[in-house]
């Protein structure tokens, strides 16, 4: 659900860029630190941000027989972190408006807001909070996926709602209706993604644990002791 | 895997031309699209965005069209809701529902057009440079760069994983459509982790530093171009507030 092209009033747009700005800034900063330190890091980043890409480009099944595209961002803050997501975020928002005509170049800033700040900062906020509470690693990655896209399309039907309000009941009448008409697809894709970020960190503790080692998602398991097996 | 609008971005017949002599006629359309009353500015904008798509820049109708389609949904869908008025009464159209649901979707189409007329003549990596020029730092510039260069590697990945999933039935129910979305998406993640790897050990061999620098290419200006892209632009900003 990106906001398109020239939807949003100039102010709106400039407004909404200026919001998102410092984020991705940090995000921008964080990068730089990163690859200066670990020149390497620049491939592992790139990758991330086109895993980012590729994974909204996996159709998710719907029960109504249809089917929609995941937003990407909830995993990747759960892998990355939110600083690093707000900006390979925002590369993936302007890579989608560029290759997919999905979104805006005027729009960016307001995207990116939902997109790449809001949703990956709720959505690691839900899963650290899961995790803090004594869960264990899937429920938490459900819950941080599936609030990061709900996150992101609230976020986005507010945007919305101040650029277009209600004639007669206001902003409150518009958040509602923008809410509302949104919530028939972005619910089940909400709790569709966070079911598909558990499959995908399943398998992922299986066949990738030594990289969630590495990334701080699971703790390194203790050592066999010698000969205690035999 | 390609990208459909990549494709045509590349087979342009505007592909020669300089990056910023197509960001200055695509920047003044969407600035157009965005600030002129949408009668007729945003009605002008999108025939200009048309006619040069389709005619010099030779941007396939298919492509071009089948493009707009994905933000016209969101404009109808935002529009339509943007005009229903919801009150202690119930639900019904504002009273300038016509008016301002014309003003946005006219807006909304002459920009998501004009984005797109430079999507389709600009590949990616024509374009990333001019962030560099544009102060963003060079390891930002060379994420994105790699993002682009990466990102079709993992769609023929993610392609070619998810036919042979169709051909075991991974998707004949739900639950399995499902699981087998779920081991796709790993798939391709460790995949994206093991190219960077090898990239990464086969730069190491050559004396990696940090930075990827590639020859990129110079693309001349034509003075010509700009001026017929100012003058078009002027001309349409003029007929717009003398129309109206």
């Amino acid at each position: 659900m990106h906001i398109a092209e020239g939807f949003l009033p100039a102010a709106h747009a400039i407004g909404w860029t200026v919001a998102a700005a410092p984020f991705v800034a940090h995000g921008a900063r964080a990068v730089v630190r990163e690859v200066r330190e670990n020149p390497e890091s620049t491939l592992l980043l790139g990758a991330a941000g086109a895993f980012t890409f590729v994974l909204s480009a996996i159709k998710l099944p719907s029960v109504t027989g249809s089917s929609s595209h995941p937003t990407g961002t909830g995993p990747g803050a759960i892998l990355f972190r939110p600083p690093v997501m707000a900006l390979l975020g925002t590369v993936v928002l302007l890579f989608q408006a560029l290759l997919l005509a999905h979104g805006g170049l005027t729009t960016l800033g307001a995207n990116a807001f939902a997109f790449a700040v809001v949703g990956p900062w709720a959505g690691y906020a839900a899963y650290r909070l899961v995790r803090a509470a004594g869960a264990g690693l899937l429920p938490a990655v459900f819950a941080g996926v599936a609030l990061a896209d709900l996150a992101t399309y609230g976020t986005t039907s507010l945007q919305l709602a101040l650029a277009f309000p209600d004639a007669s009941t206001g902003l409150a009448g518009a958040l509602v209706k923008f809410l509302g008409v949104f919530a028939l697809t972005q619910v089940p894709l909400a709790i569709g993604e966070g079911l598909l970020g558990v499959l995908l960190f399943r398998v992922l503790t299986v066949n990738a644990r030594p990289e969630l080692e590495r990334l701080g998602i699971l703790r390194p398991e203790p050592a066999a002791t010698p000969g205690g097996a035999a | 895997m390609s990208l459909a609008v990549d494709d045509a971005a590349w087979a342009s017949a505007w592909r020669g031309r300089a990056p910023g002599d197509k960001v200055l006629l695509c920047g003044g359309l969407v600035g157009c699209a965005l600030l002129l009353p949408a009668w007729p500015g945003s009605v002008l904008v999108v025939l200009a965005v048309v006619g040069l798509a389709l005619g010099p820049a030779r941007v396939p109708a298919r492509t071009f069209a089948r493009a707009i389609r994905w933000p016209l949904a969101f404009i109808a869908v935002g529009a339509i809701t943007s005009v229903v008025a919801v009150s202690t009464d119930g639900i019904g159209w504002a009273p300038d529902a016509v008016e301002r649901g014309g003003s946005l979707v006219g807006h909304a189409l002459a920009g998501s057009a004009a984005v797109l007329l430079l999507a389709t003549t600009t590949p990616v990596s024509d374009l990333l440079p001019a962030l560099r020029r544009a102060r963003v730092p060079a390891a930002v510039v060379e994420v994105a760069s790699l993002v682009y260069r990466l990102l079709f590697v993992l769609l023929d990945s993610l392609r070619t994983i998810r036919e042979a999933q169709a051909a075991r039935m991974g998707h004949s129910s739900l639950r399995r459509s499902y699981r087998s979305s779920g081991v796709l998406a790993a798939a391709v993640l460790t995949r994206s982790w093991d190219r960077a790897r090898r990239l990464q050990e086969g730069l190491a061999c050559r004396g990696f530093d940090g930075g990827l620098r590639v020859l990129p290419e110079v693309l001349p200006s034509s003075r010509i171009f700009q001026a017929a892209s100012v003058a078009g632009l002027g001309a349409l900003v003029a007929t717009s507030v003398l129309v109206r």
